[in-house]
């Protein structure tokens, strides 16, 4: 289904300059309009439970991007640790707090000053102590080896150009018999080398 | 990819027409691209 591809030739700070810049907007200007679906809407669209999205608060589920439902590959157990990789506004990260409950941990990175802003701020006002939120990226997690139960990311490795280099952090920081569930996005056309080597069509 | 780096019991979700109505359309039907969620297992 899916196909292996050759890596992309762009220049990596760039591209994450541009992507967080982007993002900035996302999460401070939620209404603006994006090249990408934002919000409650597209979280029906992919499935999660109105009841799950009612309980966040309405500035998290407004800055909310993500190209899938990690959490429609199963729910979290109680009390486990988990990082959520690229978490953005929380929307997933604040989720994820309320079903492995105080006995569990999220820890949630994001390369974003304004999202790690906004995953903080949307944790304090839901109460969720279990929430720990940290700078880096996909491909240089700031976790330690194997102590995490569960991966979670959503519509994030897409955006990184070495994806085999950002699952193979999420590798190094599960837990033997840990689990990923990851929301992204598939091509089923080959999409040209220059269209790849292209920095504006990452980001938009 | 993900059993070269070493997953396993990778399981693929339902797939999303996530860009359909959106400003990327045209951009991600070009390319056929699609919203999916997968899961799978670090090896004990």
């Amino acid at each position: 289904m899916v196909q292996q591809v050759s890596p992309a030739k762009v220049d990596r700070e760039q591209l994450r300059r541009q992507i967080s810049k982007k993002y900035t907007d996302v999460a401070l200007d939620p209404g603006k309009g994006f090249h990408f679906h934002t919000g409650r809407p597209l979280a029906m669209m992919l499935g999660y439970d109105p009841r799950d999205v009612d309980r966040l608060p309405a500035s998290t589920v407004a800055s909310f991007a993500g190209t899938g439902n990690p959490f429609s590959m199963g729910r979290l157990n109680t009390g486990e640790m988990v990082v959520d990789v690229g978490c953005g506004a929380g929307f997933d990260t604040l989720q994820g707090a309320m079903q492995v409950g105080p006995s569990g941990r999220l820890i949630a990175v994001d390369m974003t000053a304004a999202m790690r802003e906004k995953t903080r701020a949307g944790a304090a006002e839901g109460a969720l102590g279990n929430v720990e939120v940290r700078d880096g990226y996909a491909e240089d997690l700031p976790v330690e080896d194997a102590c995490v139960d569960v991966v979670i990311s959503n519509g994030v490795i897409n955006l990184t150009p070495d994806k085999v280099g950002a699952m193979a952090e999420v590798y190094r920081v599960l837990k033997p018999g840990g689990r990923f569930q990851i929301g992204d996005i598939v091509v089923h056309r080959e999409v040209p080398q220059d269209a790849k080597d292209d920095i504006d069509l990452w980001s938009g | 990819m993900l059993s070269h780096v070493g997953f396993r019991e990778v399981r693929w979700g339902r797939q999303v027409d996530v860009f359909s109505g959106s400003k990327h359309e045209s951009d991600a039907k070009e390319f056929d691209t699609r919203g999916v969620t997968f899961a799978g297992v670090k090896p004990t």
